[in-house]
């Protein structure tokens, strides 16, 4: 198996890059928000109940779907301490054990950051994308 | 003529940001598949260059679909890239012991997505 790249900078040798890249990503964002609100709102719902000692199985099993999607999806959105914060999510409703009293008091401000983070994306937040269209000759 | 990308994934705006990032970045022409069973469906059809395979999909996942891919004379050839949020060792042992040519992490950066293709299939 190969392994991939880190990350890169100049792109591929035929890149026609466009300078709506950035606008369609935003386009897509705000598309997929309420969505993405939902996936919060279920962990919220997680914290919460966590809090009070009464997370059940179903929620649980719910908040770590959720947590593993927002993990894989809001970095490619260029919010990649939203993939960290939701990845924290994923590994405690990932586990069989339940979260600690004071576990569950940190899920809930997390939460919190969690939806700070997201509501506070900016949009055109790939700007840059101008950039990579090829230097004039 | 542009690189032609098969990308299965059961998440809609995974499956959307790539085919943008590929078609935008790169020129590439993107075919998508919300499900395995459709991806295998589609490889046939299109005989794409590559495809991008989600790992955790609801009925058939990932690895599954890589084998039934691999088990068909119209598709054994397609290299397979897969793509997971998992991160763990266990899983990226488990995930090179499939035969892939490689493995993708999600978050991707859309920006990098089509060079990281690129790279690993020797497309430069």
């Amino acid at each position: 198996m190969k392994p991939t790249a880190q990350s890169g900078g100049a792109v591929a040798s035929n890149a026609t890059a466009t300078p709506d890249l950035a606008t369609a990503l935003d386009q897509l964002w705000a598309r997929f928000l309420p969505e993405i609100r939902q996936r919060v709102n279920i962990l919220q719902g997680a914290a919460v109940a966590c809090t009070g000692n009464q997370l059940s199985t179903e929620q649980r099993t719910a908040a770590h779907a959720a947590a593993h999607k927002l993990a894989g999806t809001l970095g490619t959105f260029n919010l990649a301490h939203g993939s960290d914060l939701a990845r924290q999510f994923e590994l405690v409703f990932g586990s069989e054990e339940s979260p600690s009293a004071e576990l569950s008091r940190n899920l809930a401000d997390l939460a919190g950051e969690l939806s700070s983070v997201i509501e506070s994306r900016k949009t055109s937040a790939l700007g840059t994308v101008h950039s990579l269209a090829p230097p004039p000759k | 003529m542009p690189r032609k990308i098969l990308i299965i994934d059961d998440e809609d705006d995974i499956r959307e940001v790539a085919a943008l990032s590929l078609e935008s970045i790169a020129g590439w022409d993107v075919v998508t598949a919300s499900s395995g069973a459709q991806g295998l469906a589609r490889a046939i059809e299109h005989q794409p260059d590559a495809i991008l395979l989600d790992v955790m999909m609801p009925g058939m996942d990932g690895p599954t679909t890589f084998r039934e891919l691999r088990k068909n004379p119209a598709t054994d050839k397609i290299p397979v890239l897969l793509l997971t949020a998992k991160v763990q060792n266990s899983d990226q042992r488990r995930f090179a012991d499939l035969g892939v040519e490689s493995v993708l992490f999600k978050p991707f950066d859309p920006l990098t997505l089509a060079e990281q293709i690129s790279d690993v299939l020797g497309w430069k």
